[in-house]
């Protein structure tokens, strides 16, 4: 098993350490492409939407993101100090079919859900953890057996 | 992401490389508003991009209400592999005129302009 971890402070220049972070995993797991694709999209909605809406004083917060990666599957680990909210709960977006009545709220948090074979959330004291886990489904996506 | 621009025929055509994501969505905003002023015909080529996240569907949008209020014109071209995914999973590929090429996607763009 493969585990890499950073914390990082709640502003939105600090997501390109947690792309940083992918990237290295997915050099040291051999992780393929579409795979990296789902997990950097994943993070990005997660922890922009994190950021802008779960803090609501002028402190700086931290949040941790843990990568774990064996043959079979890569977990990501969020936790946060944030005002709790369950990414599995959030309304499916709107899907107007015209430009002009489009709104684009809800995509990101649709995409996580729809990219991701697992989201889990628990909320404790003043701790919130999101777990999203993505398969590897086949050879091709699966990184070396003994690789780490 | 990385953005090269040229232009054929009248049409500006961006062709994105890398990632779209909130960090770098601003700077393709950026782009494409600058390039989509009054009359603007745009390809936005995005075969050479890695994904996609929400932010660069909402310059996404924004550019394409953009081009329909000012009289300008937004194709998309390469929409393919993952983009496409994406552009799918969110219910976007009905909403901008995708082309299937990028000679398509000038063509799309150039429109009545060179007739």
């Amino acid at each position: 098993v493969t585990a890499l971890e950073v914390t990082i402070a709640n502003r939105l220049d600090e997501l390109p350490r947690v792309v940083a972070l992918v990237d290295e995993l997915a050099r040291s797991c051999r992780l393929a492409a579409p795979v990296v694709a789902d997990l950097q999209v994943a993070l990005d909605e997660v922890l922009a939407n994190l950021i802008r809406h779960a803090y609501h004083d002028d402190r700086v917060h931290q949040i941790r993101v843990r990568l774990t990666a064996d043959a079979r599957r890569v977990q990501v680990e969020v936790e946060d100090d944030g005002q709790p909210f369950d990414p599995r709960t959030a309304p499916a977006p709107d899907r107007g079919s015209s430009l002009a009545a489009r709104r684009p709220g809800g995509v990101g948090l649709h995409f996580v859900r729809a990219l991701m074979s697992d989201v889990q959330y628990t909320s404790a004291g003043s701790r919130n953890r999101l777990v999203l886990t993505r398969n590897l489904t086949d050879q091709r996506e699966a990184a070396p057996r003994g690789d780490r | 992401v990385e953005i090269v621009e040229g232009s054929t025929d009248q049409v500006t055509i961006l062709q994105a490389r890398g990632r779209v994501d909130s960090t770098t969505a601003p700077r393709l905003g950026e782009r494409l508003q600058a390039a989509l002023g009054p009359g603007g015909r745009v390809v936005l080529d995005l075969r050479d991009v890695e994904y996609m996240s929400s932010a660069g569907f909402r310059v996404l949008l924004l550019a394409g209400k953009q081009a329909d209020t000012a009289g300008g014109r937004l194709v998309l071209a390469g929409v393919v592999g993952k983009v496409h995914q994406l552009f799918d999973l969110g219910g976007f590929l009905d909403l901008f005129v995708v082309a299937s090429s990028r000679d398509e996607a000038v063509t799309l763009a150039r429109g009545d302009a060179a007739r």
